[in-house]
């Protein structure tokens, strides 16, 4: 298999996961509604100056991936889970390895973590009045914890896609494994906003990207095909 | 072109109960081959195995063109299956479920090609139609579109007859007839009336 044939493989089944969003619009809808509630919530909850200056940095990275947890927990999981529930998750596996459609399906929920991220950070911004000093430190650690983020639970998604209480068994064994990426996160998002680039919480995450990607590829088969 | 044979050896399976079956060796060369028995004898698990979409307890499947035996990419390709559980892409039409299963096996998708597809097995008309808004008989037609999609040497039918109609029958005949010249074709049923002078017999549940 050539690496350019990979690469389409990979892109149609992206393509086809995003065509499929397009028209019933499940997941984005889901994730936006959720993320804009708690938002909405937040933001009456504390309020813009609820808490001193000093304060606020923490509280509102830590918010922040609160909400992108928990807003990507909402959709992320569909990815394999859909396959399993409409059948068409052996036609799948007739056609395409493992580990073209675990990259595929990583892609389309990358693609819908981005959608996340750019509701919910101007509107932590307009409605809590957070100002980040950094946007390019902020795009750079929005783009490498989300990645990290989003190949776990795709991964995640096909090893409990056949097991029964998916949703919840997805949260469970979701949030151990993401807690390292999700502190390291809040840590270089607190950098971020204060106008600097984080360089250890920085490193943890792009060495969990790496470790990430490493048993995603590895295990891909095992977690899908028979 | 090397003659593609499919060898089981040893197969045993079973599902929380007395196994389906145990033991079970056989050579399919190019013909039919007929995979009979009652309901719950193990012939859809059994083509399942051998699609490699489902694990033997014990025993081994073996797909070999001459004496080299396909691996990998290459055996997914070579084995081609077909079963009542094979589901599709209900929002998206016949035409982009066959355009994209090809895209995601690294073939080529044109758009004559898919037509070609369709036409074969009779939906060239209604290849732009939802299929969630197919009838049972044209969802079994496209399954049959779909077990051919990357030409297979091998071909694993399960159950191809239930819900066709007349014509959709006569489709059918006229592919196990090209087939089965071309390499080993297994076909189950409950309907012996399915299987036309059959090469082989494997007979499951005695």
């Amino acid at each position: 298999m050539s690496g350019s044939n990979a690469l389409a493989r990979i892109w149609a089944v992206c393509a086809k996961d995003a065509a499929q969003e397009a028209r019933r619009r499940i997941a984005l809808a889901s994730v936006l509604f959720f993320a804009a509630t708690a938002l909405t919530l937040v933001s009456f909850a504390i309020g813009p100056a609820g808490f001193a200056k000093e304060e606020r940095g923490q509280l509102h990275a830590a918010m922040l991936w609160v909400l992108l947890f928990f807003s990507s927990a909402t959709g992320l999981p569909r990815a394999f889970v859909r396959e399993e529930e409409t059948g068409t998750a052996l036609a799948l596996r007739k056609t395409a390895p493992g580990t073209l459609v675990l990259a595929g399906k990583t892609l389309f929920n990358y693609f819908l973590f981005v959608a996340i991220a750019a509701v919910t950070v101007p509107g932590l911004g307009v409605l809590l009045g957070w100002e980040v000093a950094s946007p390019a430190a902020m795009a750079l650690v929005l783009a490498a914890s989300g990645y990290g983020l989003t190949v776990v639970s795709t991964f995640l998604s096909a090893l409990v896609a056949r097991a029964g209480q998916k949703n919840v068994l997805f949260v469970l064994v979701c949030f151990p494994l993401l807690v390292p990426l999700l502190l390291s996160s809040i840590a270089a998002t607190v950098a971020a906003a204060a106008g600097e680039l984080a360089g250890p919480p920085m490193r943890v995450i792009l060495a969990y990207d790496g470790a990430a990607t490493c048993a995603a590829y590895l295990l891909a088969a095992a977690a899908w095909e028979e | 072109m090397l003659a593609t044979t499919l060898e089981a050896r040893e197969l045993s399976k079973s599902f929380s109960g007395p196994p389906l079956f145990s033991g079970l060796s056989f050579l399919a060369g190019a013909g039919l081959v007929a995979v009979a028995g009652r309901n719950g004898s193990g012939k859809t698990t059994l083509l399942k195995i051998l699609a490699r979409l489902l694990r033997p307890e014990n025993g081994s499947v073996r797909v070999a063109a001459g004496d080299r035996e396909l691996l990998g990419e290459e055996r997914r390709r070579a084995v081609g299956w077909a079963g009542p559980d094979l589901a599709f892409y209900e929002d998206f039409t016949a035409r982009e479920n066959l355009r994209f299963f090809r895209r995601a096996a690294g073939l080529p998708a044109a758009e004559a090609e898919i037509d070609a597809r369709l036409a074969r097995v009779g939906l060239a008309a209604v290849g732009g139609r939802r299929v969630g808004a197919f009838s049972t008989g044209m969802k079994q037609r496209l399954r049959l579109a779909f077990a051919l999609l990357m030409d297979p040497p091998v071909l694993l039918l399960d159950e191809p007859t239930a819900g066709l109609d007349d014509e959709g029958r006569e489709i059918l005949a006229a592919v196990v007839a090209e087939r089965r010249a071309a390499g080993p074709l297994l076909l189950a049923s409950n309907d012996v009336r399915d299987f036309v002078a059959p090469d082989q017999t494997i007979r499951l549940g005695r």
